[in-house]
């Protein structure tokens, strides 16, 4: 089991870098699993399946929440186990996919996440690959719903604020103790060789290997706009291309394991 | 209680039997396969599911019906099986053994669950009538024939896992008709049994309660104890899920607690339970009463659904739910309130309780339970209608009848509410309260302490009682009553009441002396 983190300021199109990782990654092994952690995100639009989008974590974790007065003596970690595995995870082509969904209400959510985790974990180990599209604050990382990132990507435009956000991330995934054996850096949308100048400028005083540098890309602000999913991108595109170099490289890095 | 039998199948239907142990298997056995999800395009058939009638059972019997290592099935076995397609399916084992009581049935059906997802390519969901079965192309494969391997397999491992069962015997079922009339005829009954004995277990039916830490990490000194007629104040954890996760994790965040000595039967003071207390809370707390509302009350952690909270000025308890916003009558909201319970503090005079405490036989049944009860949000007497005695239900008030104590009073006088004239404890007749008294006192004090100002109680219960208040009303409440007569500071011509000064927190009101109005 890989976990592959990918974080970000929001916009910067980390959504993006997650679904062709799936879409690349999806073409090798079907142990894979997609997780959608932001809720301001939309990685299955992204990938072009929110159509087979049931349930999400949250909405099931509310559900329990409200019904487990009533359950009797039935077993309540069976019952969040059968409705993630029966409605919350979605078969795509050839891949997996979870939506965490929107954060918890008040009340004590001490139990239901204690048992959503127990599940989780032992639903994971069962893929080969895991790749996580988190927001910023990582919220699901800190709270262990997910409990280890092998891998963390951090995307970033040119801006000073996606930069600032890069080294919060940095910061916050250090603190947390996820496990994490290294952090990438990827530039989003770099418009001119100053600002790439800027970017591996920064990759070097924080000491962060940057995996790759996306250029603007037209079709890619097309497709965006048009709200069609990425994996439509044309294979001449140099986005396609330059994920494509990144996916391989987490497969050769697995490989080399 | 349902009949337990040995399952009758009709005449004509196809059937297959098989005894005794298998030695070999063609695939893996191991927990190392729990949790591997079959995905429909790997799926060779899938057997119970959305779409069709299923269940799974466990039955105690006695050991001369049971037959040791014998499997029946019935209907179509996998090799009859199109791939692909869903079908109907029931498992149902009967086990033996001299320690195998009915109320274990449960606790070993489970296990079903865990044992069925160490087979390679087996994947097994959700529990009774809800069961979900996938079979893998992969196991099929490998070599995987028939159902009898499966319950064969399962059998093997219940019976190296918990030795305690001295004989099993497994029926499976595939074919509609049957497994649709057994399941309305069989398991059903038995499922609703089990679900009422929810409610019919209580504290002394058991050796045993546990304990939940999962909220230590921000309620330090919280100690949690779950009986079978006090669920955790989180409202999550019932004595059921704590026994079943001790079961898997005995030294996890629920163990548990050995009952011990029974100290107070109707307060609910174990003394198991307090030596666990001293121990969980660091020394901080040496006796815990599971039903008392203020006689060292249970610790609340911050996360409980409800909180209680004494009002001397009725002589009665009121409760707020997280989700009701305004203050109560007392004057505080709930996020005031379990500001100052929270973090695993004992507080005499608030308590925080989980929903389905309500439920319990038990409620805070050493201080009157429903009968001291006098005040809760609209939306929580609605949720909790069905708990609350006929007698009782319209005594209580809600924010529609009162909104602030004298509101409140009004009303319960109107009603005549059981504090209004004294509290008769149901669980042993006792009367545990005297009723408002109203004295008339001759000396007004200005702006002291009014609990102090009031004469010394004698009964034991109302001691910490008074101190929280006490505690809380300081810097918190300025009771609405008290304010008044401070600011006019005449003594002359002024009533102070004395009210319920036996029980309670004493509390003076003062009053102008021609009316009794403010």
């Amino acid at each position: 089991m890989t976990i592959i983190a990918v974080a970000g300021k929001g916009g910067t199109g980390k959504t993006l870098v997650s679904a062709l990782l799936v879409h690349f990654i999806s073409k090798h092994t079907s142990r894979l699993l997609a997780v959608d952690a932001d809720p301001d995100s939309n990685l299955p639009e992204a990938l072009g399946v929110s159509k087979l989008v049931r349930k999400t974590i949250g909405e099931i974790r509310e559900a329990f929440q409200t019904s487990r007065d009533e359950m009797g003596s039935m077993n309540k970690e069976q019952w969040i186990e059968g409705k993630i595995y029966g409605e919350v995870v979605c078969e795509c082509e050839n891949y997996d996919l979870i939506v965490m969904g929107r954060p918890e209400g008040e009340g004590c959510y001490c139990f239901a996440n204690s048992l959503l985790r127990g599940v989780l974990r032992k639903m994971m180990k069962h893929y080969d690959y895991i790749v996580v599209d988190s927001e910023a604050g990582l919220e699901h990382f800190s709270r262990k719903t997910i409990d280890s990132a092998d891998y963390v990507i951090v995307v970033t435009d040119a801006s000073m604020k996606g930069l600032t956000t890069a080294k919060r991330i940095k910061q916050l995934m250090k603190e947390l103790k996820l496990g994490v054996k290294e952090i990438f850096l990827i530039a989003n949308r770099v418009y001119s060789q100053e600002a790439e100048r800027n970017i591996r400028k920064f990759a070097d005083e924080e000491g962060i290997k940057l995996l790759e540098v996306l250029p603007f890309d037209e079709e890619v602000a097309k497709i965006d706009m048009m709200g069609l999913p990425v994996t439509m991108l044309n294979e001449s595109s140099e986005v396609y291309k330059r994920m494509k170099k990144v996916s391989d490289f987490f497969l050769k890095l697995k490989a080399t394991i | 209680m349902v009949e337990r039998r040995r399952i009758e199948i009709p005449s004509g239907v196809k059937l297959k039997e098989s005894v005794g142990e298998e030695t070999k298997f063609p695939f893996e056995i191991s927990p190392m396969y729990e949790g591997e999800r079959i995905r429909k395009d790997d799926m060779f058939v899938e057997l119970g599911g959305p779409t069709q009638p299923k269940f799974e059972l466990v039955m105690a019997l006695p050991v001369d019906q049971v037959v040791d290592m014998k499997v029946t099935l019935v209907g179509p076995d996998l090799d009859e099986m199109e791939q692909g397609k869903a079908y109907p399916y029931a498992m149902v084992y009967y086990i033996a053994g001299s320690k195998i009581e009915t109320d274990l049935e449960p606790v070993i059906e489970r296990r079903n669950h865990d044992f069925q997802n160490y087979i390679e390519g087996y994947m097994h969901l959700n529990q009774r009538y809800d069961i979900w079965i996938r079979i893998g192309k992969n196991a099929m494969k490998k070599g995987l024939k028939s159902l009898i391997q499966i319950a064969k397999a399962t059998m093997m491992l219940y019976k190296n896992e918990l030795p305690f069962i001295e004989k099993i015997e497994a029926v499976y079922i595939t074919d509609k008709a049957l497994v649709e009339k057994l399941l309305k005829e069989v398991a059903m009954p038995i499922y609703e049994e089990r679900d009422r004995r929810v409610e019919t277990l209580h504290d002394e039916d058991v050796s045993e309660f546990y304990s939940c830490t999962l909220c230590q990490s921000f309620a330090p000194t919280n100690v949690c104890i779950v009986s079978p007629d006090r669920p955790s104040l989180c409202g999550a954890i019932t004595w059921f899920d704590g026994r079943a996760a001790a079961k898997v994790d005995p030294e996890g965040p629920n163990r548990a607690v050995p009952k011990g000595e029974v100290l107070d039967p109707i307060g609910g003071e174990y003394s198991g339970v307090n030596e666990f207390a001293k121990q969980e809370s660091g020394g901080e707390y040496e006796r815990i009463k599971l039903h008392s509302f203020f006689e060292y009350p249970h610790t609340s952690c911050g996360c409980f659904e409800v909180i209680g909270f004494y009002m001397p000025e009725v002589d009665g308890i009121g409760w707020v739910n997280r989700g009701y916003p305004d203050p109560a009558p007392n004057g505080l909201t709930f996020s005031t309130m379990a500001g100052q319970t929270g973090g695993g503090k004992q507080v005499a005079g608030f308590l925080g309780v989980g929903m389905a405490y309500f439920r319990s036989k038990k409620f805070i049944q050493a201080d009157g339970g429903w009968y001291r009860t006098v005040w809760m949000p609209k939306a929580l007497k609605e949720k909790l209608e069905k708990y609350i005695p006929a007698d009782i239900k319209d005594k209580i008030a809600t924010e529609e009848q009162a909104r602030t104590l004298d509101e409140l009073k009004e009303f319960l006088k109107k009603v005549d509410h059981p504090v209004v004239k004294g509290v008769v404890r149901p669980v042993d007749g006792k009367k545990i309260t005297n009723g408002w008294v109203e004295e008339v006192a001759e000396v007004a004090k200005e702006e002291e302490k009014p609990a102090e100002a009031a004469p010394a109680t004698t009964h034991a219960v109302t001691q910490p009682a008074q101190q929280a208040v006490q505690q809380f009303s300081m810097p918190l409440v300025q009771l609405p009553q008290l304010q008044l007569p401070a600011a006019s500071s005449a003594p002359a011509g002024i009533k102070i009441i004395i009210k319920d000064a036996k029980i309670t927190i004493d509390k003076v009101i003062v009053r102008k002396a021609e009316k009794g109005g403010k």
